[in-house]
């Protein structure tokens, strides 16, 4: 069944996730790493790095996202860098900050790293020690005047939740001192190990509406100095996110052992299988692969969706989440009011402080 | 920006090589007209001045205070959204 205003079945991917390595010094609570992490004797070397980011270039892909797990784990980092360079790719690292010395930033930049971005857990250090599972505040703070001296964009990621939110402000001050290039404040999505904290890390309605004013405020007194982005919680609104863009629809992540997946938690749906690229070329992955195909296009979506004129931005939503919350990965998003299931959100949003922190691995 | 001001692309911002587009952090920017040759005169030396003359010899005929008006809203606009720096 295709509607007269299909959404086109294929499209070029723009991004290139690359998870290095799942291996990591932080254990954050809101982790969105799958619960089974890959073992470091299963990573893909350097070589299947190298041939994957030369495939990614060929079928259109502009930016390599260089995440993990910590990629400062691995010790090849320059020449990854180097490899996503070479095939002509925008090279961007997500680090924890913790590993890195200026002599390993210069040589990661002299390989041609382009943007670095580093995300801070709280402001004061205590607490984001506790959220992070680790003592890395410090480290992080120490960092960033090093980063200043080399020629390299630099994103601050602010992770929201209700631990952290009623000081956003400050939260939003301590970053503007540090002199981002822009500034991301994003709210926890719920997968991975944050599912597993939901309701510790729920905010309460209360702090998301005093947050928006916030958010706002920040991002018209910063214009022209930093670039702010906010992600918004959708568990609070009425519309789902447009997740990864629509499935199979702009990018691709590889995990550490050479899995493609169209998103980070794209495992947790049953009947997933994944390729992998040391069987296949990614161009025959991206238009071929069960994984991609699922819910490419809008052949599986329910007849509301399939109706709906908002399909062609928010692509029916997140597949992860319509799964999570009702047992089926085909339903509507709950998160849309459309939904039959949107009420279960009432009962997701309570949160609760008093329940143990799990940290992750 | 003024006409003295001396523009460049920020750090971790890059012209595509081949298509009209900037590579920038998180995203692209589609460029149109005549922006890829503009940000591609952007080399830490020239100014606006530098810049709109350069262009006038390139598209003769055109009118020299359109053009100034031009490239210093271009110029601007792109600093406002952090991509160019003086």
């Amino acid at each position: 069944m295709t509607s007269s205003n299909a959404i086109s079945p294929l499209s070029t991917p723009l991004s290139l996730i690359a998870e290095v390595t799942h291996r990591c010094p932080l254990h954050c609570l809101y982790c969105s790493n799958p619960l089974e992490m890959q073992r470091a004797e299963t990573e893909l070397s350097t070589e299947d790095w190298r041939r994957v980011f030369h495939q990614a270039a060929q079928m259109g892909v502009l930016h390599l996202h260089l995440t993990g797990g910590e990629p400062l784990a691995r010790r090849d980092l320059p020449e990854l860098i180097r490899a996503g360079r070479d095939a002509g790719l925008y090279v961007n690292m997500i680090t924890s900050g913790v590993g890195m010395t200026e002599e390993r930033l210069a040589t990661l930049v002299e390989s041609g790293l382009e943007h670095l971005q580093l995300s801070f857990q709280d402001l004061e250090e205590t607490s984001a020690n506790h959220i992070a599972g680790t003592r890395a505040h410090a480290i992080k703070l120490a960092l960033v005047p090093v980063l200043k001296r080399f020629h390299l964009a630099f994103t601050i990621n602010l992770v929201v939740h209700r631990m952290n939110l009623d000081r956003l402000a400050e939260f939003i001050a301590l970053a503007e001192d540090l002199h981002p290039d822009r500034l991301e404040i994003a709210h926890v999505q719920y997968y991975g190990w944050a599912l597993k904290n939901r309701s510790l890390l729920m905010p309460t309605q209360e702090q998301v509406e005093r947050s928006i004013p916030i958010v706002e405020a920040a991002k018209e007194r910063l214009k022209g100095k930093i670039h702010v982005e906010a992600v918004f919680p959708d568990y609070f609104g009425s519309f789902p996110k447009a997740c990864v863009g629509g499935w199979g629809r702009q990018m691709m992540l590889i995990d550490p052992a050479g899995q493609a997946l169209p998103c980070h938690s794209a495992a947790i749906i049953p009947g997933m299988t994944f390729d992998n690229v040391r069987d296949h070329d990614l161009a025959w992955i991206w238009q071929s692969s069960s994984a991609f195909q699922r819910f490419r296009g809008d052949d599986w979506m329910s007849p509301t969706c399939l109706s709906c004129p908002r399909k062609e931005r928010d692509f029916g939503g997140c597949r992860c989440q319509a799964f999570l919350m009702t047992g089926d990965p085909n339903a509507i998003d709950p998160v849309c009011s459309l939904s039959p299931h949107h009420d279960l959100l009432k009962d997701l949003r309570i949160s609760d402080p008093e329940v143990l922190p799990i940290w992750r691995d | 920006m003024e006409l003295n001001s001396i523009p460049r692309l920020a750090p971790g911002c890059r012209l595509h090589p081949t298509e009209s587009v900037l590579l920038i952090p998180e995203g692209t920017l589609n460029l149109t007209g005549p922006t890829r040759e503009i940000l591609r005169m952007l080399d830490g030396k020239r100014n606006v001045t530098d810049v709109v003359t350069d262009l006038l010899q390139q598209f003769e005929g055109a009118d020299a205070v359109e053009v100034q008006r031009d490239v210093l809203g271009l110029l601007d606009r792109l600093q406002q959204r952090g991509v160019v720096r003086t």
